[in-house]
């Protein structure tokens, strides 16, 4: 089989460059192992939410290119420039549209978004049922929140939310509520309670049944708040529709707050994503693994992967997006660590007591979190002996120079660098 | 003891993942879904198989699950091998006759159409309802009069002329269900230039797993191997077949699950599609007539499990005039004999449901699908004749038509 672009890796990263791709005419094949990060995620969108010292950005893209400057190494460096990074995250935000969920954005500001446990985050792209311009606006009328799960829900706890609500300046004043909603009996018939999940609550609303008793539980618990804060559960198919029609129904405003994983939240942005990407015509091959690559005169010129056996799948270029420790884009050992398909360079450091630092929550994070593939400005990594591969980019977590828990700037890494590493793609494979 | 031969559920991080992507979870809340099914319960069912859960049954070994896997469990593997280890070894015969397709066959071609006729009576249905516990909703494929390997008996001179061949292992269905799939395929490759062989062979073990017999679908894939090893190791040929999921457990069921190992021939067996996409891609491309067509592509569950769909659209996108609209990643429900038991009949329907909306949907001339149980359970279930990516190219070659 022969493709113009190969890309290792089916996350945000890899997907968002195979559907730059594909939208380029090229034609693509993904090799992705398992579901992605995304199943994991907040289902935002960060850009750059804290400069030094833990500082919050408000102006992520104003502040880029003084934290570019400062991190030359740094995969935003190596994007094409603020300018490019500002196109990727629009083009993001468009493909989604066009699939799934409209996503929110403050003009060129960060807004803030609730996590699981009810702290506020900075962040660029919100869904509009976690955070929209009716929202913004009530919230700074100081409103009565009321903070509600489902009963039996495991994974989203409103009076640990409330707590930490208390405890930000932008909420602390509001009137606050918490409680908890039965579902109606006739359609919760799980057998065991320790199943009860995220996914069993969504595709409950998604059935849109009861949705009228539920809504009259919600309007009863929230006590005369203005503002509805329930887990994110409010469908993977018709969450628009479902959402319109709680607040029509509660006469509330109501906002969905992350839960612990399977995200829902994340599974509409992957659902948008893979199906433009295969309205394009982009072909993926999942739960595969890459076994190896067939390297010739310094390019890579193919991939075997674990159920192909000895057939080749050939392309021009290559894209390594396959995450970092948790997607097992690396692996780390006792006494070392590897990229696991290619065994490209890291950057990293040895031994391991290195890795990490003492405490925990230690402001200044842990380095094990910046280490990742050693790429130049093209974003082309390094094979042990030193040669630079030219037709192989990397995108995402898989990066060297960055840490995306400190500076909350994962997913937009992701995107840029993908959207970089497609450009580059699509005028190598026209000169051909 | 507890044996940590197979601790692939020990890497399971609970992220609950194959249950969202499980096609029976989501239609069936009695089933607690893959994850726990699977890695959770077996931690508990090594120290004690009084642990078993009966809901194991509602598991159709789809294989979605262990795609959607971030942590690579063979959770699906956990299932079936849990079902057969661990539970009462009661002689069923609805099992017993649902699982021995190539038995049923040989018994049923000898009287095709008087068997075709009573499977379609109401009052067998609700016999074999009511003692066999097999769903009388179900639409029972019918068998043709002899097999098809009778007829390549006729053939076999004519094939052994060729210079360059392939095995077909044409499985039960070709052999007793669908000749016109058979013979095509003989002309399709014939028109390539390749000769078709035969070798011995026996049902692939696939229903077997399914049903619980681990040991019978072992022992016909030690047949199976021994055979195709002996027969490459002579000739060199390549291995075919048109069933998705005979290919996958030749390929895959086989060193996974079953333990056989089949490392010798592994890269020598191939899916039709795969293995003419790559004569295509060598090339010279040969002359394709036009198909005038629009059609829904349906990729079987098995087919997706072992990325051969790409094969398929790839063979398919040569063809000239055929428009493909490609449904999305979807169970269809029937998961072999699963939509025909008793218990299983609604689920696979609820299942299936989406699939049928979105090809209604696509209003298709025609619905192409690799596997012959999602043929059947689309027939059955939309009014869209649906058939093998190969018929299509044998139009295309001028070998076959509608």
């Amino acid at each position: 089989m022969k493709f113009d672009c190969i890309v290792v890796g089916g996350g945000v990263a890899g997907l968002t460059c195979a559907l730059k791709c594909a939208e380029e005419g090229l034609r693509t094949a993904v090799v992705s192992s398992g579901m992605n990060a995304l199943h994991f995620s907040s289902g935002s969108i960060d850009v750059l939410g804290f400069g030094g010292d833990k500082k919050i950005v408000y102006d992520p893209f104003d502040d880029l290119h003084e934290f570019i400057k400062e991190h030359p190494g740094h995969p935003y460096s190596k994007c094409g420039g603020v300018e490019s990074i500002e196109n990727a995250i629009r083009f993001f935000r468009e493909k989604i549209r066009e699939n799934g969920p409209d996503l929110f954005y403050n003009g060129r500001r960060n807004h803030f978004s609730v996590t699981a446990l009810g702290t506020l985050k900075p962040t660029y792209l919100s869904q509009k049922s976690v955070f929209n311009e009716k929202l913004k606006e009530v919230f700074s009328r100081k409103p009565k929140i009321a903070l509600l799960t489902f009963e039996g829900f495991r994974d989203f706890y409103p009076a640990l939310a409330a707590a930490n609500h208390k405890r930000t300046p932008m909420i602390r004043d509001c009137e606050l509520v918490t409680g908890s909603v039965a579902l109606p009996e006739s359609v919760t018939t799980r057998k065991n309670p320790h199943e009860f999940r995220s996914i069993d609550i969504c595709r409950l609303f998604d059935s849109e049944r009861g949705i009228e008793t539920i809504a009259g539980r919600i309007r009863d618990a929230a006590a005369g708040a203005e503002i509805v804060g329930i887990p994110a559960i409010l469908g993977i198919l018709h969450y628009d529709r479902i959402h319109h029609r709680l607040e029509e129904l509660t006469g509330a405003l109501i906002y969905e707050i992350p839960t612990l994983p399977p995200s829902i939240l994340g599974m509409r942005l992957d659902n948008a994503l893979k199906e433009k990407y295969a309205e394009l015509g982009g072909l993926l091959i999942a739960g595969d693994e890459v076994a190896g690559g067939e390297f010739e005169g310094g390019r890579l010129a193919s991939i075997r992967t674990r159920n192909y056996g000895s057939e080749e799948i050939k392309a021009d270029c290559f894209v390594l997006a396959t995450g970092s420790y948790f997607s097992r884009g690396i692996t780390s050992k006792f006494d070392d660590m590897k990229e696991t398909v290619f065994n490209f360079q890291l950057e990293y450091e040895l031994p391991r007591n290195k890795w990490r630092r003492s405490g925990f929550f230690d402001p200044k994070s842990h380095p094990f979190l910046e280490y990742g593939v050693k790429t130049n400005d093209l974003l082309n990594p390094f094979t042990q002996s030193g040669t630079c591969v030219e037709n192989v980019f990397c995108a995402g977590a898989i990066l060297a120079h960055y840490n995306p828990v400190r500076e909350g700037s994962g997913s937009g890494v992701a995107i840029s660098a993908a959207v970089a590493a497609a450009s580059r793609i699509a005028s190598h494979c026209r000169r051909g | 003891m507890i044996n940590l031969e197979n601790i692939s559920f020990d890497h399971c991080i609970k992220c609950t993942v194959c249950t969202i992507y499980c096609p029976v979870a989501r239609v069936n809340p009695i089933y607690p879904g893959p994850k726990q099914s699977g890695p959770d319960t077996e931690r508990l069912r090594i120290k004690n198989p009084d642990l078993l859960d009966e809901s194991l049954k509602y598991c159709s070994n789809c294989k979605r699950c262990e795609i959607a896997c971030p942590s690579d469990v063979r959770i699906a593997d956990i299932i079936q091998t849990a079902k057969w280890k661990y539970s009462p070894k009661r002689f069923k015969i609805r099992d017993f006759l649902l699982s021995h397709t190539d038995l049923m066959g040989t018994l049923s071609t000898s009287a095709a159409p008087v068997v075709n006729r009573i499977t379609g009576l109401s009052l067998t249905k609700s016999a074999m309802e009511a003692f066999l516990n097999i769903s009388s909703k179900r639409r029972f494929p019918a068998y043709e009069p002899g097999t098809f390997r009778r007829w390549y008996g006729r053939m076999k001179s004519e094939q052994e002329a060729f210079s360059e061949k392939v095995i077909y292992y044409h499985g039960c269905y070709v052999n007793y269900n669908d000749h016109e799939l058979g013979k095509t395929v003989v002309r399709t490759l014939n028109k390539l230039g390749v000769g078709v062989t035969l070798i011995p062979e026996k049902c692939c073990g696939v229903p077997l797993i399914a049903n619980a017999d681990l040991p019978g679908a072992r022992k016909n894939a030690r047949y199976n191997i021994q055979s195709i090893e002996t027969a490459v190791e002579k000739t060199h040929c390549s291995v075919v077949s048109t069933s998705s999921s005979c290919t996958f457990a030749l390929k895959h069921e086989y060193p996974g699950l079953l333990e056989i190992d089949n490392s010798a021939v592994f890269n020598k067996i191939h899916y039709i599609t795969a293995y003419l996409s790559r004569l295509f891609a060598q090339g010279p491309v040969p002359e394709l007539q036009p198909v005038n067509l629009t059609a829904a592509y349906h990729a079987p569950c098995h087919l997706e499990r072992m990325g051969g769909v790409i094969h398929t659209l790839d063979l398919l996108s040569n063809i000239p005039g055929l428009k493909i609209v490609l449904m999305h990643s979807e169970c269809c429900g029937i998961s072999g004999t699963y939509g025909f038991k008793k218990e299983c009949y609604d689920i696979a329907q609820d299942v299936g449901e989406e699939l049928f909306k979105r090809i209604a949907d696509a209003a298709p001339d025609i619905v192409i699908t690799d596997c012959e149980t999602c043929k059947w359970q689309i027939e059955m279930s939309t009014p869209f004749r649906t058939v093998h990516p190969i018929m299509i190219l044998a139009q295309s070659l001028g070998v076959y038509t509608f």
